[in-house]
């Protein structure tokens, strides 16, 4: 399904990366950095899946009753790994956002700059 | 700071609409992604590496360098969190009554209400159950090692909110915690030696026919080590940024 001449689902996920992307710049609150953040890798993750897609395709899991054409499992794979690297970030992220927390009793950027 | 988000957002969706527009369409049998490896991984897979699910294959045998890294991030990113002070430990200095007095209210633990209580309690047997299901049929399904481990994982952190983080925590055994949390790594490090053994190749599997059943073995060993390693890592990540104890 195209949208004058662009494909809709690759602009679902230009959309999403820049609902993630406002989040994570205009939000003052660090949790809610981290949660832009986190939209915006949902939106790249979409993206690479997507564009493995084919028309009519199955899942690339060769059984009795399944037939070509497959979809390509080299994003999944790739999209896979993407998932473990963000969930990294996030927990790292967010143990980091605890000690800040713990330290100045503010999550604000804008009253951590305020900070003496 | 609105209007500077405002003004970025605008630019960076100009830049990745142009950027889509010179794509090949979505779907075609004949764009880039479907033409290259991708088709022979598609024609050659299961004759290669004897695995039905040919994700499974690109992840485990064609790409396994990426997975081995990518469960060397995971734990990484568990020993960086476990290796900060406790943030709950030492209380925040308090910047005046008020603000002590409403940290202290959120800290009392909340009554867990009888309804989640009881959800969690009936469905985290069934939940184990589909993440070994999962995990056992992740070779003619869509599953494996990583869908299990996030399974698992989120059945321990609903638990842990359940229950406590204490119960919880007598899931894992604790003689075998330090053990279980790198069983990804350590794990993938000696069957990619038992693979240079083999094959002469780090990561190698044996690829000819006669070795089929020590393939398909090797490949067992790495999905439930991914599927135990994953989920003690989640829950303990979880736990290790939870209310204090």
């Amino acid at each position: 399904m195209t949208l004058v001449g662009l494909d809709l689902d690759y602009v679902a996920c230009v959309v999403l990366f820049c609902v993630g992307l406002y989040m994570l710049v205009a939000k003052s609150n660090l949790i809610k950095k981290v949660l832009g953040l986190n939209v915006m890798e949902t939106a790249v993750f979409a993206f690479i899946v997507t564009s493995g897609m084919i028309d009519g395709g199955q899942e690339p899991i060769v059984v009795a009753g399944s037939a070509p054409p497959y979809t390509s499992p080299i994003p999944h794979a790739m999209v896979l790994t993407g998932i473990v690297v963000a969930v990294s970030v996030t927990a790292v992220a967010l143990a980091l956002i605890a000690q800040i927390h713990a330290h100045y009793g503010t999550i604000e950027v804008d009253e951590l700059k305020e900070l003496p | 700071m609105r209007v500077f988000a405002l003004a970025l957002v605008l630019v960076v969706a100009a830049t990745m609409v142009i950027g889509i527009a010179g794509l090949p369409p979505h779907g075609d049998p004949d764009g880039p992604v479907h033409t290259h490896v991708g088709a022979r991984y598609l024609e050659q897979g299961v004759a290669e590496t004897g695995l039905r699910n040919l994700v499974t294959a690109v992840l485990l045998v064609y790409r396994g360098f990426d997975t081995f890294l990518e469960v060397v991030v995971i734990f990484t990113a568990l020993v960086a969190v476990l290796a900060l002070p406790s943030a709950t430990r030492q209380p925040p200095p308090s910047r005046d009554e008020s603000a002590a007095a409403s940290r202290r209210d959120t800290d009392d633990a909340v009554p867990v209400s009888p309804v989640v209580f009881l959800v969690v309690r009936l469905l985290a047997p069934f939940i184990a159950v589909f993440a070994l299901a999962s995990l056992y049929r992740g070779h003619v399904t869509p599953g494996g090692g990583f869908q299990s481990a996030a399974i698992i994982g989120a059945m321990m952190i609903a638990l842990g909110l359940v229950f406590g983080r204490e119960h919880a925590a007598r899931l894992v055994p604790h003689g075998a915690k330090a053990w279980l949390q790198a069983l990804g790594p350590l794990v993938f490090a000696v069957v990619a030696l038992v693979g240079w053994r083999l094959t002469g190749a780090f990561l190698g599997f044996p690829a000819d026919e006669a070795a089929h059943a020590l393939r398909e073995a090797l490949v067992v060993i790495l999905e439930v080590a991914i599927a135990v390693g994953g989920a003690v890592i989640l829950a303990q990540l979880f736990m290790a940024l939870d209310a204090p104890s």
